[in-house]
């Protein structure tokens, strides 16, 4: 999954012993807070007299949890994963991910076939399909959806050039496309408007559009799967202005009804679109698929479910007791919960009985605390970093937050992507408390004091949750072993996000999950010209990195390419602008009655090809 | 609250005798000395805590160790000694209490002493500002000042100080109004006592016993402030002890299941609030003149 996540290491797995005892107050295991709630359960029950079903036989809706609030629905902002896979459900772009092939292979969603590719490589001719249409929404003529055009897209790359707009995605077309940098440019100059012709970015006719590249751009198909490349009405935009995104129009296959829909911070109910384009769920899987009843619904319209509904629920246990109770489809297992969930890596029994499923994919991921290279102490003061990064223990840190569901990162990329070497330890990972101690002394700062006997300060940014505070703890301890004083800061993940952007966070701990599973989606992240709003959150500057990661632009996957990557990485980790953490292994939970779930590790718009058997849910809802 | 006021009469003639009656009242309460005691004991805890006697290194072992004579909580998920923990969450609960109610004090008592004496327009001007601060409820307005100041000890009860002085405020102002025209205080502007030596001089020693009823119960709700804090996440900072992160980590260990951070935080503010309560009964009637002839 993309983009930035929250690194409290819990958050994509786990569960506990104690849960799956929940309503049986005789065993031993049901703790206090269950007993509790059996009680008030049972007395809600009695007051009601509750036969009722639990779960509407009829009802086929799709129920998400999700661990962070989501700060906005403008697919130009898509950048972190939570809001990300809502706005993945409400917008699309010309090219979407085959949902069951890996590795994951790119076709036509929009667009009516993947495009023409000149022989130099560098235009790009996509045929729109005809008939789509944008939702219904009072920002067009009589409240219909207009029909999706390429000049749609045309005018949604240009919102995302917009550098009015400060968008976070406009990196996956920084630079890529001819004039569209020179009409950024003339724009913020108010020479420019929304009318003024780009050269690589035309619409040829109604549903031709015409894309030229500055330069060879291998990821480009990659980058357009990504919300941030969704077509977007302008009208809609005119009508909401800064409200926009609060009142997403797409052409996705949900869509929100009324603003009653999404409840701030609490949550988003989306339905599905009566006027989505035709579009079957897949045919062909990979081998092992049809056995694991990936392909019973092989050639069936998309989407399954009447409704989307996504519940923010930041703290691990209730998402936790919401997902054992059938209140969620799929859900992970904090890592409170873990040993008693998982048994020499099986469910135990007690569960796989009320018929949940664990699916156990690696991450294509990295977590990491940030270093602001801005920051006038920080930023200049290499030995500083690299000390920091030594006294980080990331044996235990794994241990104790993710139950060892993952690996010590020694650089930016995750194993699963080319170009990553297992063999390779970075010399600035490997925890030492004593190396770190001289590095600090190297760094000017014997026993984390400067000359004159003042101690080392600093702010770290983290999580809101009970978990991200501990981790965050965990970070100040071992600062504390070299003697660095770290004062912690929880904000909620809107306001983390916005201090990063704004490059106000000094130390910042988040992750990085893969858009597209190839190493230049982690490289990116400290190119210099990605400096925020772009991804390149610790500001890290670098001429020869940023030599050798355009070199590296230019070429396939070859030998030459991963020894350019060798010697990017070199740099990354010589420099530390990060302290790497954990590259994780994705534990989930699934109940009997949700079919079609396979791992989606890159992409969003998975929802649509889950299906809720709702006779099942009723049936098996009431043993829960 | 309600106080019945101290006899100017027997002021004049024997200066001590109030404070020395109370005494005298409390020492014959059982239950008060013991609950004296009890806070006396937290209070060393603190002390010791703070100054590194007790626990003076959270040594960490291996996590989540159950009870043991050598853990009787058992261990953190840091593998810290629980007890530890809790010991020096008593030096942040005690100083919490002691700096927030000694604000919410000093602002109470001196604006209220104004209002009742001066009354008028310093009158108005008073009770509108704690009419205000009254308004808006505690939970709302204290997490308010702690994201203007920022996260920290002194930040807490720096906000918990600002909003609790209201009670105080109010209840000295009655008394001074009441006081301001006694014949003691008429006999001071006699003999040619300014404004300033009456307040202080000569009322304010007799509405003491008011103010000191209600520093205890400051302490107390100081301490239930602070922790409540903590547990949202807006107390103090989390590399600081206290019992409130103690029982927001127990939020997610109860799953384990692992109760020791709930059983020591509870157990310790149990025992702190509860002799503070009873202290402050016991000192209510220890310096009701009331009760001086029984």
């Amino acid at each position: 999954m993309n983009i930035f996540e929250i690194w409290s290491g819990a958050s994509k797995s786990a569960a506990a012993k104690a849960t799956n005892k929940a309503f049986r107050p005789r065993g031993n295991t049901a703790t206090f807070v269950q007993v509790l709630l059996a009680g008030a359960v049972a007395i809600a029950m009695a007051i009601t007299g509750c036969t009722k079903k639990r779960f509407d036989a009829n009802d086929n809706s799709l129920n998400i949890g999700i661990r962070a609030n989501v700060k906005g629905l403008d697919p130009i902002n898509a950048n972190d994963m939570y809001s990300a896979t809502v706005i993945a459900q409400i917008y699309e772009g010309l090219v979407e991910y085959n949902y069951l092939k890996r590795p994951f292979s790119v076709q036509p969603a929009m667009a009516e076939a993947l495009p023409e590719i000149s022989a130099d490589g560098l235009t790009f001719t996509f045929k729109i399909k005809k008939g789509i249409k944008f939702h219904d929404n009072p920002a067009f003529p009589d409240g219909k959806g207009r029909e999706v055009t390429a000049e749609d897209f045309v005018y949604s790359w240009k919102r995302l050039a917009d550098p009015r707009n400060t968008s976070e995605g406009w990196w996956i077309l920084d630079g890529k496309i001819k004039g569209l940098n020179e009409w950024a440019t003339a724009v913020k100059a108010e020479k420019a408007d929304y009318d003024t012709p780009v050269e690589g970015l035309k619409a040829t006719d109604s549903h031709t559009l015409v894309v030229k590249l500055t330069g060879p751009y291998h990821q480009l198909m990659n980058v357009l799967t990504m919300p941030f490349a969704a077509a977007v009405p302008k009208e809609a935009v005119a009508k909401y202005g800064k409200e926009f995104l609060n009142n997403p129009v797409g052409s996705g296959p949900y869509m929100l009804k009324t603003d009653k829909d999404w409840v701030r911070n609490s949550k988003i109910t989306l339905h599905k679109n009566p006027n989505y384009r035709p579009a079957t769920y897949p045919t062909e899987g990979m081998p092992g698929d049809a056995e694991a009843g990936l392909l019973a619904d092989a050639g069936k319209t998309l989407p399954f479910a009447d409704k989307l509904v996504f519940t923010e629920i930041i703290e691990d246990q209730p998402r936790w007791q919401n997902g054992l109770k059938g209140n969620f489809d799929y859900f992970d297992i904090p890592k409170d919960n873990f040993d008693s969930t998982i048994k020499d890596g099986k469910l135990v029994p007690e569960l796989q009985a009320k018929g949940i499923k664990l699916h156990i994919d690696p991450s294509l991921d990295v977590t990491y605390i940030g270093i602001n290279m801005t920051d006038s102490l920080l930023g200049k003061n290499k030995a500083l970093r690299q000390a920091m990064s030594m006294a980080f223990d990331r044996e235990t840190q794994i241990k104790k937050f993710a139950n060892g569901r993952g690996i010590p990162a020694q650089g930016p990329i995750p194993p699963g992507i080319a170009g990553y070497d297992e063999a390779y330890k970075n010399p600035h990972t490997q925890f030492d408390v004593e190396a770190a101690k001289a590095k600090l002394a190297e760094a000017g700062f014997p026993g984390g004091r400067s000359k004159d006997g003042k101690q080392l300060e600093f702010t770290y940014e983290g999580g809101s949750d009970s978990t991200a505070r501990r981790q965050a703890e965990f970070f100040a301890q071992r600062m504390q072993d070299i003697g660095i004083k770290i004062t912690i800061n929880a904000n909620s993940w809107p306001q983390l996000q916005e201090k990063i952007k704004s490059k106000k966070a000094q130390l910042f701990g988040i992750a990085w999950g893969a858009d597209y599973p190839d190493a230049q989606n982690f490289f990116q992240l400290f190119y210099s010209k990605n400096a925020p709003p772009g991804p390149n959150d610790s500001v890290f500057t670098n001429a020869e990195f940023d030599k050798l990661y355009e070199r590296s632009l230019k070429l396939k996957d070859s030998a030459e390419r991963t020894a350019l990557y060798h010697q990017m990485r070199d740099i990354v980790a010589n420099e530390t602008p990060w302290i790497f953490i954990s590259h994780r292994t994705g534990y989930r939970l699934t109940h009997g009655w949700l079919n079609n779930f396979k791992w989606t590790e890159v992409g969003y718009d998975y929802p649509k090809y889950w299906r809720v058997d709702a006779q099942k849910r009723a049936e098996m809802g009431q043993k829960l | 609250m309600s106080l019945a006021s101290t006899s100017s009469a027997s002021q004049s003639v024997q200066q001590n005798s109030l404070w020395w009656d109370a005494f005298r009242r409390f020492k014959r309460n059982k239950v008060g000395v013991i609950s004296l005691f009890t806070i006396l004991v937290y209070v060393l805890i603190a002390i010791g805590s703070a100054t590194g006697l007790l626990y003076p290194h959270a040594s960490q072992g291996e996590q989540y160790l159950p009870m043991s004579w050598q853990h009787p909580f058992g261990t953190d998920i840091f593998g810290r000694d629980i007890l530890g923990r809790a010991v020096h969450g008593t030096s942040t609960a005690i100083s919490i209490g002691l700096l927030a109610s000694s604000l919410s004090l000093i602002i109470g008592v001196v604006l209220g002493a104004l209002a009742g004496y001066f009354g008028k327009k310093v009158d108005a001007a008073v009770v509108w500002l704690y009419t205000v601060v009254d308004s808006v409820p505690y939970i709302l307005l204290i997490p308010a000042l702690t994201f203007v100041l920022g996260r920290g000890l002194i930040n807490v009860f720096i906000a918990v100080g600002l909003t609790s002085w209201v009670t105080t405020a109010r209840l000295v102002r009655g008394e001074f109004m009441k006081h301001k025209d006694r014949d003691y205080v008429l006999a001071a502007h006699a003999i040619g006592a300014g404004d300033g030596r009456k307040i202080f001089g000569h009322i304010l020693p007799n509405v003491a016993h008011l103010a000191f009823v209600q520093f205890g119960l400051g302490f107390v709700a100081a301490i239930k402030i602070e922790v409540i804090l903590s547990y949202l996440g807006l107390g103090v900072d989390p590399s600081q002890p206290s019992w409130g992160l103690m029982i927001d980590d127990a939020k997610n260990e109860l799953a384990r299941p692992f109760f020791g951070n709930l059983a020591a935080a509870t157990l310790f503010m149990f025992g702190l609030i509860l002799a503070f309560n009873l202290f402050n009964d016991a000192l209510r009637e220890a310096l009701d003149p009331k009760m001086k002839n029984k």
